[in-house]
């Protein structure tokens, strides 16, 4: 106890110091919390889980994955035949139908993208769980209408109850009018749109028996992906076995995998970035901190190396003094990065509700629980590494040379 | 008109920190042998403080040597001449499905005067290559034991009339030669092949076509049984894919000859164009019919206009998107330099992304040598005092710890400048994309160049300044017999 209230007493003599410590601590802490952050959220989304979870039926070769609407049917019967502890519990189709407000004018600003999906299905989305069940209903009734993500509506300049034309990019001559019904939950889906499927299959029903029974160039490519939940990672290796087996769905050939490995697929661009992120940047970072820490203590054990050579005649051990310096900083380098994480939590995730990294489909990212004790682990071990050979120091300190020096 | 290499807002910058270095060191009134002796006898202090710098800025040329290096891909893709033709409302290749009867003869499309802007070859025939651009999903390896099955994309480009093609994108190759017959069978392949098919088959696959099964019939001279054999796609590659493609067959690069498997087929390379840093370094390019037949692409995705100039580029694409002049269908046309500028909205994301990670390192850094300058300034102080009753100046005091800052963090930076040049022309994947879905998976030169270097070295001066400024000013108040005491 005496130790410790001599470890506060020293931090709080050179305040200045203490303090310049703290804010290089605090800065660093802070970015590597997000780097962390990051690529947490990246390695939940693409690490296989056991037990319950989705898996992804798309196009084998191709990107962006297009299949005939007829697959949407013939895989979900095929699945049916499984035995019941394979058999999926739930099913879900995706169409992407990309289009503009401003044909004349396009830009990012007035575009949209949504799903088209059965609105019963859209709870099988992830975070979809905040999702009115009204709106839902709304959506089932109203093959018209439209969920919107809060900031593209903003950015569009619509609202709920309002009537928007869509003029379509990827279905070319397939423009549609949408009754905006609600919003979709403020989580991933910020920038997105869900449709009801069928107001997109009628649409392109419509378009045949305008253009003489001649149908829709994308008529035949129209499911993107096909979902379905399944009871293990077990029931999706059959699942797979069963889908892609010789003969079964091969105009075009189709893969079934799970959704952390199709997601994955997706991120493998990125993977030298998100390489560098992790071994190059990440580290440096921490090297940074702890060099800054080991110049500050190596100044101040210099300063006071008289100051320790009178602890060691007054009975100090040499292994107390190691344990002072060491103390003193590990004290500052966890309260400072919990501190950090802890404010970064809050900031980030109830302030800014997430923190945006705009590439890709990566939705705004929070701040882990865990974060709470990475900032006092990267405190400590930055701590750890960066006083070990100034506390060495102090601890070998020769009370003669001290005061043969001073006399 | 001339472009910079470095802007210059950042050559002033540097410009009137070297020319206030060089002044006040050149004034000749600041004790400046003092400070370098003091860099010297306080070695450790010295050499830790620089470390900090040496790391922030060599993270900061890494980093940006990576934007840079995205940002000559986007910006070496295009000619001014060319136009990128897209079935209406597209932003990428990827997502762009041209009908057939819009693509059959585009130059008929146009009116007489945007006919006349077309570049022809040899034999008066407008320069226009209709291609088929498609992204292919490849495993990589075996799925890991949790069923997870890596994949990379892969981009390929079917193109109908390959040395024409090439003519209208100014390639060339620089190894091998451009595919004859689309597919290949594979050397030494025959006897190999039958004895597979008898011990596993049974039977020889007949196929007049090579399709999928990869097996035709060979007939050799003075063998009566028909064998089979291995085919492979004729394939050219750009320069960075044949090298990640080779990296990942564990060798340095793909060369004539290897084949690789994409899809459901062998392929086997024939020639490696050269790409100079541009987005084709990251295709794969093979006979058109096959990629179609074999990913099922039916239509063309994009043709490539070659007109006599980028004025007339600029006119042609603005007629192909007028369904006035086309009467039949309006397309998405603008000139590759466009269409690969917007291509470049990844860049900017990185390029804030990086700045903001670099900031906050550099902060985290600054209140490091602010520690470190306080600590120096309250380590001397007496001979703070004792050059004050010298005779010099407040300012000059001021003047000499400032200086000190900054020698170190122009060391530490070159340092790291150093260090962080290192990467240059090492290879890295990425994405360059418009921000609205697709994009181009690529494989880009980490390029450091005049610019990278310009930012680093100013960056690593702010940070010195900074850092040395509020310490030097405590320098700057103290008295001299206070000091001494």
């Amino acid at each position: 106890m005496k130790l410790f209230l001599l470890m506060l007493k020293n931090l709080r003599r050179n305040l200045l110091r203490t303090t310049l410590t703290c804010l290089a601590l605090l800065v660093l802490v802070f970015i590597v919390t997000l780097i962390w952050s990051f690529l947490h959220m990246l390695d939940s989304f693409t690490t296989a889980k056991a037990g319950e979870q989705k898996a992804i039926v798309s196009e084998r070769w191709q990107f962006p994955s297009m299949m005939p609407w007829s697959y949407a049917s013939a895989l979900e019967a095929e699945l049916e035949k499984l035995p019941p502890e394979y058999r999926p519990t739930g099913y879900m189709t995706w169409q992407f139908y990309g289009g503009t407000l401003d044909p004349t004018k396009m830009s990012p600003e007035n575009s949209l993208f949504m799903f088209g999906m059965e609105p019963r299905a859209l709870k099988m989305m992830d975070e979809m769980d905040d999702l009115d069940p009204a709106l839902i209903k709304k959506l089932e009734e109203d093959k018209q209408g439209l969920l919107i993500g809060r900031d593209k509506a903003k950015t569009l300049g619509v609202q709920a109850g309002k009537t928007m034309t869509v003029t379509s990019l990827n279905y070319k001559g397939v423009n549609l009018e949408f009754h905006v019904l609600g919003y979709l939950p403020d989580t991933r889906y910020g920038q997105s749109a869900v449709m009801n499927r069928q107001y997109l299959l009628d649409a392109l029903d419509d378009y045949k028996r305008k253009n003489n029974g001649t149908p829709h160039p994308m008529a035949d490519k129209t499911l993107g992906l096909f979902w379905f939940q399944a009871k293990s990672l077990k029931a999706i290796e059959v699942a797979t076995e069963l889908l892609e087996a010789p003969g079964k769905f091969t105009q075009p050939a189709i893969k079934c995998e799970t959704a952390s490995s199709g997601i994955a697929s997706f991120i493998e661009p990125y993977r030298d970035m998100l390489w560098g992120m992790r071994w190059i940047l990440t580290p440096a970072i921490l090297f940074v901190m702890a060099l800054v820490i080991a110049n500050a203590i190596s100044i101040s054990v210099r300063e006071r190396r008289t100051e320790m050579a009178v602890m060691k005649v007054l009975g100090f051990r040499p292994g107390q003094i190691l344990t002072l310096v060491l103390g003193e900083t590990l004290l500052l380098g966890v309260l400072t990065g919990f501190f950090c994480t802890g404010l970064t939590y809050v900031v980030v995730n109830l302030v800014m509700h997430g923190m945006k990294f705009g590439v890709a489909f990566f939705p705004a990212f929070l701040i882990p629980i865990d974060a709470l004790w990475w900032g006092p682990a990267i405190g400590a071990g930055t701590a750890l590494a960066g006083s070990l050979v100034p506390a060495l120091g102090a601890r070998s300190i020769k009370v003669s040379e001290v005061f043969s020096k001073v006399a | 008109m001339h472009q910079l290499p470095v802007p210059f807002g950042l050559l002033a910058t540097l410009f009137v920190f070297a020319l206030l270095i060089v002044l006040l060191i050149a004034s000749g009134k600041v004790p400046l042998r003092y400070n370098l002796r003091n860099l010297v006898v306080r070695w450790k202090t010295t050499l830790m403080t620089g470390l900090a710098f040496t790391l922030v800025v060599g993270l900061l040329t890494v980093m940006l040597a990576f934007v840079t290096g995205m940002r000559r891909l986007t910006e070496n893709s295009g000619h001014p001449e060319n136009i990128v033709v897209m079935s209406e409302g597209a932003t990428d290749e990827a997502f762009s499905n041209l009908g057939y009867s819009d693509t059959g003869d585009l130059g008929s499309l146009l009116d007489d005067a945007n006919r006349a802007r077309l570049a022809v070859d040899e034999d008066g025939r407008p320069l226009i290559s209709r291609e088929k651009y498609l992204v292919v999903a490849q495993p990589i390896g075996k799925p890991g034991p949790d069923g997870k099955q890596r994949r990379s994309f892969v981009q390929i480009r079917g193109i109908e009339d390959v040395a024409y093609a090439a003519a209208v994108h100014r390639l060339v190759l620089v190894k091998g030669k451009w595919w004859e017959n689309g597919v290949q069978t594979l050397p030494g392949s025959e006897k190999k092949a039958a004895e597979l098919t008898l011990r596993t088959f049974g039977v020889a696959m007949l196929s007049a076509t090579p399709g999928p099964g990869l097996r035709v019939p060979v007939q050799r001279r003075g063998d009566a049984d028909a064998v089979t054999a291995v085919t492979a796609v004729e394939a050219v590659l750009g320069e960075g894919k044949a090298r990640e493609l080779g990296q990942a067959a564990g060798k340095e690069t793909l060369e004539i000859g290897d084949v690789f498997d994409l899809g459901p087929r062998k392929w086997v390379v024939v020639g490696i164009m050269k790409s100079e840093g541009s987005t084709f370094g990251s295709e794969v390019w093979a006979d058109s019919a096959l990629v179609g037949d074999m990913f099922g692409k039916k239509v063309f995705t994009s043709i490539i206009v070659r007109t006599t100039g980028a004025e007339e580029a600029e006119l042609v694409a603005k007629a192909l998107g007028d369904r006035t002049i086309t009467r039949r269908a309006a397309f998405s046309a603008q000139t590759e330099p466009k269409y690969y500028a917007t291509l470049g909205a990844t860049n900017k994301q990185f390029l804030f992304a990086i700045i903001f990670v670099a900031v906050i390192i550099a902060i985290g850094g600054i209140f490091g040598v602010m520690n470190t300058m306080f600590a120096a300034v309250s380590q001397r102080t007496k001979d703070i005092g004792v050059l004050r009753i010298l005779g010099f100046a407040r300012w000059q005091i001021l003047v000499s710890f400032f200086l000190e800052s900054l020698a170190i963090a122009l060391l530490g930076g070159l340092v790291g400048l150093a260090l962080g040049s290192l990467v240059h022309g090492t290879t890295a994947t990425s994405i360059v994309s418009s921000g609205q879905g697709g994009g181009k998976s690529i494989v880009l030169q980490l390029t450091v160049d005049a610019n990278t270097v310009a930012v680093g070295l100013l960056f690593s001066l702010i940070m010195g300044a900074l850092g040395g400024l509020v310490p030097s000013l405590s320098a700057m108040r103290l008295r001299p017999l206070e000091s001494l005491r």
